[in-house]
């Protein structure tokens, strides 16, 4: 990345975490004040307020959605901060987890459900943590681009000997999307996924039987 | 625990007043301040046990509060508020002598058990 556009990622990094606190300051005051309105709900008299119970309902609905808003808003904060510091070392099971989370949606339009595979031990190496969450996000686009129909699409972080890999495995699908998926490679959008890994010290190969696009990643990138 | 005297710093009025509020349905002593200055002098007149402090505030930060508070009143506890993946500030706190953080939004009953132990701690 050159210095303009790091300064960019940078900027945008910078706004976006500046903006989670904000909201995360008012999902705040929401939980305090439906906080509160639990507090004094259970200090009413049962017959002085006939509604309790709906209000009850109500309130451990908007408690669901504060957690909810709250989950999202951590998930963002953490990926505004990614560009601070590049090179920078990262776990892959929480940098695979946390894609999870940001991408969900993107899967769920098309019946995928996303899913991180958990490596026994801490899979941790220096990279650059915009470019690994941007080659991550390619591989999943590249497999929601090609399917028809539903599946499951998991992110399993490994190490092997003095191989670092995350595999982007496509899994429960009909038999036309494995004939589909196993010209992966051959797609548009291949090439520029080739690009980050370059980028990234590393590569992108594809596993046609196993229905895996396969990140190989360098132990330590310096630059 | 009961009547035990506490102060709310934070620049979020709506936030710290309600929180305040609920403190005070459980039997605490709360008061709220929107900026440091002000609760720097809210604890000039009436000391409290702790001290409920946001780290990012405009104009005197938390962490500013934090030193002045330490340096006329070591005995006071301050649990610090820092907002979601900013554990950064929270420990460099933990290190001017915070007695721990929380993160925003906050579990009140959480918030309790800090307060408890942070008593039960003092010497």
């Amino acid at each position: 990345m050159n210095k303009c556009a790091e300064k960019e990622v940078a900027f945008f990094g910078k706004i976006t975490a500046g903006i989670t606190h904000e909201i995360n300051n008012v999902l705040a005051i929401i939980k305090e004040s439906s906080g509160l309105l639990e507090d004094i709900l259970a200090i009413t008299e049962e017959d002085a307020f006939p509604h309790k119970d709906r209000f009850k309902k109500i309130l451990n609905r908007i408690s669901g959605q504060i957690q909810r808003g709250n989950d999202i808003t951590t998930n963002l904060n953490r990926f505004a901060h990614s560009p601070d510091y590049s090179p920078a070392s990262v776990d892959l099971n929480e940098v695979a987890e946390q894609m999870v989370l940001l991408a969900s949606r993107f899967a769920r339009l098309k019946n995928v459900i996303l899913k991180a595979g958990h490596h026994d031990e801490s899979v941790i190496i220096k990279t650059h943590p915009v470019a690994l969450q941007m080659a991550l996000f390619e591989s999943i686009e590249i497999i929601l681009d090609l399917i028809t129909s539903r599946g499951k699409i998991i992110l399993f972080p490994r190490k092997t000997d003095n191989q670092y890999v995350v595999g982007v495995h496509f899994e429960d699908t009909t038999p036309d999307d494995i004939v589909i998926m196993q010209s992966i490679s051959s797609c548009d959008r291949w090439e520029s996924l080739e690009k980050t890994m370059v980028y990234l010290g590393g590569t992108a190969e594809t596993d046609d039987s196993a229905l895996e696009i396969l990140l190989y990643l360098p132990n330590s990138i310096d630059k | 625990m009961e009547n035990l005297k506490i102060l709310l710093v934070d620049d979020e009025e709506e936030f710290v007043t309600t929180l305040a509020e609920r403190l005070e349905l459980r039997g605490f002593q709360a008061r709220a301040a929107t900026n440091g200055e002000d609760g720097l002098h809210m604890i000039e007149a009436d000391t409290p046990q702790i001290v409920i402090l946001d780290v990012m505030m405009p104009g005197l930060g938390g962490l500013e509060v934090l030193k002045r508070i330490k340096a006329q009143n070591p005995q006071i506890h301050v649990i610090l508020l820092t907002g979601r993946g900013s554990t950064k500030e929270g420990i460099e706190g933990m290190q001017l002598g915070a007695f721990d953080y929380l993160m925003k939004p906050i579990n009140i009953e959480e918030l309790i058990k800090k307060m408890q132990e942070a008593i039960k701690s003092q010497p």
